[in-house]
């Protein structure tokens, strides 16, 4: 429509005979009749027609051939694309830009990416898939000249349309008529152009739309300003109960008491049931405040303490240590990847002194931590800990070892 | 046509309705070779002096992969009916031939039952005693892992698979000589409600059972779903190799191009859903890093297993998803048939990749045995649904909505 900005400005009528013809369009009661009726108009050879029906008729695409859509190649490049930022966005953030440590995972690891990659994937593909059926189908469509007929109303209900469109190269208005006659339609009528109603989206939906692409883009631009400034306001706390709640944490000040610690300590010259630990060669790893130099009755050595004692290392010192306690477990070589010179690297257990060390020190510093190693006696019970330190003595035995210790079969074969 | 839905939309005389005496030497031929191969995998089995531990393993493979045909379409058959599909009309009579071999199946798992019974441990570790009350959490699951239970569990699976499928096989059937029965048909859909959850019940107990206890320590919630996706893959592989076979002799022709097409969908989605599912274990698995659960993957990614999961990966999944991507090929016979045998052979190594880690650590392989076993239960189980066929309609013409089913089109 080149002058439609003229056109519209005429009052609102009934088209005249001075309206240029739209088509010819005729009516049908069923699917079949429909699909037969397109097969013939197909075969005529026209290329500008359309049916319209109030839903999908299975077949019509074949009956009207029509060739299949570019779509899917279209939906297969976004999705594809989708798969690239997704792995892109992951491997700038997790790798390269920003490395940080998740449970000793490693920095870049594909199965990590997979869930973000698959939805990337799908979000892509189906806007894609959405955005392109509207721009392939020409739509928005805000005028068209069948919706002036009164007939046509009853395409979302009930009947079947076939429109045969005068701009076709090989139309003339009594051979279309004459064809669509012959398909047995309930009535065949002539459609004026549409001089009446705007071809233009109306005016308050497109600034709507406007208006939602302006309020988000307000995120970024708070976003933005946050990164490029510094602010005294206290935090905005979106949910204030939750972040406040009223209740005690450890190691945090309690107006109640007069030692204002909210942690309790027991009252004194009382023990909790089960919690005697009369044995403290067992139990702190010192008798009389002397540590123990040998392994206590209730942890005698066997080999099921030094097996259970190598799983629960390869458990809670592995990571840090490394499984033959070199200091170089995973957790360590990715913080010294990571080079930000804060790392305290766990101590090689080989060394003289770590070697030398009474079991009552090696124990007590499991329990209690030492350095930036945190307190390990809340989470791993007396006896493994025990089971650790058997096995932390093997590893020292096997990384210091004389032939004189083994049994003379094999001393024998080594000769 | 939509007009007269009484109206039957193919008469019984149809020569393309009937396998008449095509199928009877192939009946012969494939009951013949299956025994042939069964005995050779037994004497095979009997003469490694294992106490059968590698027969049954290999035995099992065989017999999850025939069963997850089985059980797919006993699946397939209820989910139509639930649904009121009308599209797959013209294929639900042969999901409900190949569905009935549930008694079969029932017999043909005595070998596996009958040594666990007799307090054969080789292939459950469950059912010995010593080993279950000498792990704390061996001991916790002995309530459920005991022989006793099993063939309780055992017994109602089958019981329950063999009711159903043989109830949804002669209503149809009864369906094609008295056409005016709708309310038949809305019986049938009215128990498929709970039919399907009872589905969903005894495959994942079953799956539970019948491979997840292989090692009894380990244990996974999707494990269920994961075998269920293998089922649903080879079922519609299965129906489509029959039709095209059926075809070339001239039979099953209401089948068209457009059934074709949407079995080739099911076969896609599948696909990817099966992968779905496979990752989705891995993934929680191998992000939270528990020993407990980590087993089974260090199983399956040390010595050569590593490369059969590399290969299912791709053959199960990459090559598939592209494979069966467009509708051409989903629309071609010879792509269609290419990817259902794909689909197939990869699905018995999903089944043999799941199974038999547990019967040699670090070392995959693929012997005379595993393919006796397999040649034997799938001959024989081919022979029976052929012969099932015989005399009966292999398109319930009975059924009202056929005419609709047969004018289907995808759009």
């Amino acid at each position: 429509m080149s002058d439609s900005s003229g056109v519209s400005n005429q009052e609102p009528s009934l088209p005249s005979g001075d309206v240029p013809l739209f088509g010819v369009l005729a009516e049908y009661s069923t699917p079949q009749q429909l699909l037969a009726a397109s097969r013939v108009v197909r075969d005529a050879g026209y290329t500008r027609w359309d049916t319209y029906t109030p839903f999908p008729v299975h077949g019509i695409d074949g009956a009207m051939g029509i060739r299949p859509t570019i779509l899917p190649w279209i939906v297969l490049g976004a999705g594809l694309t989708g798969v690239a930022a997704g792995v892109a966005l992951q491997w700038a953030t997790n790798a390269f830009d920003y490395r940080w440590i998740v449970s000793g995972k490693p920095f870049w690891s594909i199965p990590a990416n997979i869930p973000i990659t698959f939805e990337l994937m799908v979000l892509f593909s189906a806007l894609t898939a959405l955005v392109g059926m509207l721009v392939l189908n020409g739509l928005p469509h805000p005028s068209h000249p069948l919706d002036l007929k009164q007939r046509f109303l009853r395409v979302t209900d009930d009947k079947f349309f076939l429109v045969i469109q005068a701009d076709d190269p090989s139309f003339k208005l009594e051979m279309a008529r004459e064809l669509l006659a012959g398909t047995s339609p309930v009535v065949v009528e002539t459609v004026d152009e549409d001089r009446v109603t705007s071809d233009r989206l109306p005016r308050p939906l497109v600034l709507g739309l406007m208006l939602l692409v302006v309020a988000a883009a307000v995120p970024f631009g708070l976003a933005a300003k946050a990164r490029a400034s510094t602010s005294r306001e206290p935090r905005f706390h979106v949910v204030p109960d939750m972040d406040f709640q009223p209740k005690m944490k450890a190691d945090r000040a309690n107006p109640l008491f007069d030692d204002q610690r909210a942690t309790r300590a027991q009252v004194d010259g009382t023990v909790a049931a089960g919690e005697l630990h009369e044995n403290t060669a067992f139990w702190t790893g010192r008798v009389d405040g002397v540590l123990v130099t040998s392994f206590p009755e209730e942890s005698p050595t066997s080999e099921a303490a030094v097996t259970r004692g190598r799983e629960r290392f390869g458990v809670y010192c592995a990571p840090c240590h490394g499984l033959v306690g070199r200091g170089d477990g995973m957790v360590s070589k990715r913080a010294e990847l990571l080079a930000e010179g804060t790392w305290t690297p766990p101590s090689d257990l080989q060394q003289d002194y770590i070697r030398t060390m009474p079991v009552g020190q090696l124990f007590e510093t499991i329990t209690n931590g030492v350095r930036t190693m945190p307190a390990y006696g809340p989470q791993i019970p007396a006896a493994d800990r025990w089971n650790i330190v058997l096995y932390v003595r093997a590893l020292q035995r096997s990384r210091a070892t004389s032939s004189s210790d083994l049994p003379a079969s094999q001393r024998d074969s080594l000769k | 046509m939509a007009e007269h839905p009484n109206k039957p939309a193919l008469s019984d005389s149809d020569p393309s309705l009937q396998l008449g005496s095509i199928a009877d030497r192939a009946v012969n031929g494939l009951a013949a070779l299956g025994v042939v191969a069964l005995v050779t995998a037994g004497v095979l089995g009997l003469s490694a002096h294992d106490h059968g531990r590698h027969f049954m393993f290999a035995y099992l493979v065989a017999f999850a992969w025939v069963l997850s045909i089985g059980l797919g379409a006993l699946w397939w058959v209820t989910l139509q009916h639930l649904v009121n599909a009308r599209w797959s009309i013209v294929v639900r009579r042969l999901g409900e031939l190949l569905a009935a071999n549930a008694p079969i199946l029932a017999l043909l798992a005595l070998p596996l039952v009958i040594p666990t019974l007799l307090g054969n441990h080789e292939l459950f570790p469950w059912v010995d005693h010593e080993l279950m009350h000498s792990n704390h959490v061996l001991h916790k699951k002995a309530g459920y892992l005991n022989v006793g239970f099993f063939t309780v569990r055992m017994a109602l699976y089958f019981g329950f698979w063999s009711w159903w499928s043989r109830h949804l096989l002669a209503r149809s059937v009864s369906q094609d000589k008295n056409t005016a029965t709708l309310g038949l048909l809305e019986r049938v859909r009215g128990a498929s409600a709970p039919g399907m959850i009872a589905m969903a019940f005894t495959i994942t107990f079953a799956a539970i059972d019948l491979l997840m206890s292989l090692d009894p320590l380990w244990f996974s919630t999707i494990y269920g779903v994961y075998y269920f996706a293998g089922c649903v893959i080879a079922v519609h592989a299965v129906m489509v190799l029959f039709t095209l076979w059926f075809q070339s002799k001239g039979r099953l022709t209401a089948v068209t191009r457009e059934h074709f097409h949407d079995l080739g969908k099911m076969l896609f989605a599948f696909t990817v859903f099966w992968a779905y599912i496979a990752f989705s274990q891995f993934m929680l698995i191998w992000y939270a890093n528990i020993p407990e659960e980590t087993g089974f993957f260090m199983e399956r990614i040390h010595g050569n297993w590593l490369h059969v999961s590399y290969f299912l990966i791709v053959g199960h999944f990459v090559l598939p998803f592209f494979g069966l991507l467009s509708r051409h090929v989903k629309r071609h016979r010879v792509g269609l048939a290419f990817w259902s045998v794909w689909m197939l052979v990869v699905h018995y190594v999903d089944l043999h990749w799941l199974i038999m880690p547990n019967y040699q650590h670090e070392h995959a392989s693929f012997g005379l045995l595993e393919l006796t076993c397999w040649v034997g239960l799938a001959s024989l189980l081919a022979a029976a649904t052929l012969r099932r066929a015989k005399g009966k309609n292999l398109v319930p013409v009975g059924d009202a909505r056929l005419s609709a089913s047969m004018a289907f089109e995808n759009v």
